[in-house]
């Protein structure tokens, strides 16, 4: 045992000796691997990077939550939906998903509300919403000052909202907890401020994400002050929701959740498709299946420099066993086996690509430092960005240094012992 | 009678070159008891140095029966071949055939690399210093085969058949590229080899040379004469 590792180690001072005589021309062979590894790193990273950022999106949602979103209808479904007495998603679908599925913990229902806040510049947008009081907990909101409303609350209809970070910021001293702030000409107490909540603005985002800072909330029912006179014309628009958040008891029933509040909603809207439903745990599922496959491929094409550094190592490897016939017919002659030829060319071909992997992830790393930096896009070296492409390295190593190495074991010791 | 070192009965070599058969070796036989010094000789192309590589292994020959201190060889593959040759011969070549990027000790070192006893590197290095001593290049050990005169090669060439103590010292013309003082130092080195009881066989075509030997071999056209 200790002298075969002692024989290996003998091999990769040997290997690392002939690499070394020859400074110029295995620094140049050893580029194209370097090349090859530095691609399959940035592309990996940028891959993992996108991906991250995807998932962490979608877990801002909340994997335990089922989103439901009204959606608007064009003139001639309208049409239909009247037909067959859908009046959209209204808060009774709250009670009969409640009623008809066993996994649900809690629903809140919002509502969006168009009015002005008095005092808040126009660079800032806020939304209005008007929601029940489980809100704050099945999204994971917390007040930094004050409290978010109660249950009481909401059925009291008291005049109170919570406000976020840069409303509170625009508004000034007026917005401070137990201040006032008139929304579309009614007064407001504000009972509690949102803390600053982390929001990325994306364009390109599949997943839009609400951001917090700029919202405000008012207990449901209180939407009703806002209605004008235009739209109030049928009762249903009073009792239609925006959305519903159902928040199931355990992560391993959303999914049976979202089924069962489909067949309801399905069945009380009489098939009309007003509403949409979101599962964030399926689409990060889906995500994550999307981007592994775009992972896959970023990293295939990376992987084809890989295979052109390779080819020029072969080449390099080629040349050296045809330079060093005479030495491999000594080397025989005192004893090597063709085994050990072929260890011994194998071990300086996988030498030679591997520490072309080394440099190219420590360039790798470099490049999509500045790739981060100057794109801005969200990048991630996970051990896999650097695993893979020294593992390939090797397995290049070995796929190209086989041929070499197998044609130097396959000479005749004499005729190689003779070679000029 | 003792025991053959080497037993070589009716070996015939043919080479194939193109549709041409060239019969290198005609049903040679020849017996080599341990602790000889036989020198073979003959015109060059007469099959002497074929008959040194099929007696060290490195060629296989047509047809015959080989048998290195009692053992049938021709059956064995390639890994116990290569195994034979780097725990029981030595080989010395005309053109000396040292590793260039090695020094003298690694010369002299490599068979150890690649014979299965169990020699630890501490023991390997102490048995090739001990080599490079008995051919006299002890204050040599670091230098590089180009920076060693013929007859030096020569002698880590020695040096490195006689490490691995081989039951065989295989040398072919190992005194062609040298002049003759130099050529006479190399043949007083394997004399005291052979005087220490080293089997040795060499292969000449230099009548001067072969008078060193105790038993002198012809051969004519491949066969013994």
């Amino acid at each position: 045992m200790l002298k075969k590792l002692n024989k290996y180690f003998q091999v990769a001072n040997i290997a690392t000796r002939c690499i070394l005589m020859h400074k110029l021309r295995s620094a140049l062979s050893l580029c194209g691997v370097m090349c090859g590894v530095m691609a399959v790193l940035t592309m990996v990273a940028i891959g993992e990077g996108a991906k991250e950022e995807l998932i962490s999106r979608i877990e801002q949602l909340g994997t335990k939550n089922i989103y439901i979103k009204a959606s608007p209808l064009t003139k001639a479904r309208e049409h239909d939906a009247i037909e067959k007495l859908s009046r959209g998603l209204t808060i009774y679908d709250r009670g009969r998903i409640k009623a008809g599925c066993v996994y649900v913990k809690d629903i809140v229902c919002v509502k969006d509300v168009k009015a002005d806040i008095f005092g808040v510049s126009s660079d800032v947008s806020p939304r209005i919403m008007a929601c029940t009081s489980e809100y704050a907990a099945v999204q994971g909101l917390q007040p930094v000052l004050g409290r978010f409303f109660k249950p009481s609350d909401v059925s009291a209809g008291e005049m109170v909202c919570v406000i976020g970070d840069s409303i509170a910021d625009r508004i000034g001293a007026d917005g401070n907890v137990g201040g006032h702030i008139q929304i579309g000409g009614h007064v407001f107490k504000v009972i509690g401020h949102l803390g600053r909540v982390e929001w990325n603005p994306d364009k390109n985002a599949v997943i839009s994400v609400k951001n917090y800072n700029e919202m405000v909330f008012i207990p449901l029912g209180l939407d009703r002050l806002f209605i004008n006179e235009a739209s109030a014309g049928s009762i249903s628009r009073l009792d239609t929701l925006t959305e519903m958040v159902v928040a199931v008891k355990d992560i391993k029933h959303v999914f049976d959740a979202g089924d069962i509040i489909k067949r309801v909603l399905e069945v009380t809207h009489n098939g009309v498709n007003d509403y949409q439903v979101v599962i964030p745990e399926e689409l990060l599922m889906e995500a994550r299946k999307t981007q592994k496959t775009f992972n896959m491929v970023l990293a295939a094409i990376g992987s084809i420099s890989l295979l052109v550094g390779g080819i020029g190592i072969m080449n390099i490897m080629l040349a050296t066993v045809s330079e060093r016939t005479r030495e491999i017919g000594i080397r025989r002659a005192v004893g090597a086996t063709k085994n050990d030829i072929i260890i011994q060319f194998l071990a300086e071909t996988i030498l030679l690509t591997f520490s072309g992997g080394i440099i190219g992830v420590v360039f790798g790393v470099i490049v999509v430092f500045f790739i981060s930096i100057f794109a801005s896009w969200p990048i991630m070296i996970t051990t896999w960005a650097i695993l893979l492409p020294l593992i390939l390295s090797v397995i290049i190593g070995i796929f190209f240094g086989l041929f070499p190495a197998v044609k130097a074991s396959a000479m005749d010791p004499i005729t190689a012992l003779r070679y000029e | 009678m003792s025991l053959n070192l080497i037993e070589l009965n009716e070996i015939d070599k043919e080479y194939r070159i193109g549709e041409n058969k060239l019969h290198v070796l005609r049903r040679v036989t020849l017996h080599i008891k341990s602790g000889e010094f036989v020198c073979v000789t003959g015109p060059s192309g007469s099959g002497k140095s074929t008959l040194l590589h099929i007696i060290g292994c490195l060629d296989r020959p047509t047809a015959g029966d080989y048998l290195l201190d009692g053992v049938n060889v021709l059956n064995a593959g390639d890994e116990s071949l290569s195994r034979l040759r780097s725990n029981s011969l030595g080989f010395v070549f005309q053109t000396f055939n040292l590793i260039s990027f090695l020094t003298l000790l690694e010369n002299v070192e490599l068979p150890f690399l690649y014979s299965d006893s169990n020699i630890d590197k501490k023991h390997a290095r102490q048995k090739a210093l001990s080599a490079i001593k008995r051919v006299g290049l002890s204050d040599r050990i670091t230098h590089r085969p180009f920076q060693l005169s013929g007859g030096e090669m020569q002698r880590t060439a020695i040096a490195r058949a006689i490490a691995i103590n081989p039951k065989l010292i295989l040398a072919d013309e190992p005194t062609g590229n040298l002049d003759s003082k130099t050529g006479k130092n190399i043949l007083d080195i394997l004399k005291k080899l052979h005087a220490d009881g080293t089997t040795i066989m060499m292969v000449t075509h230099d009548m001067q040379v072969a008078s060193a030997a105790q038993k002198t071999i012809q051969i004519q056209d491949g066969s013994i004469c």
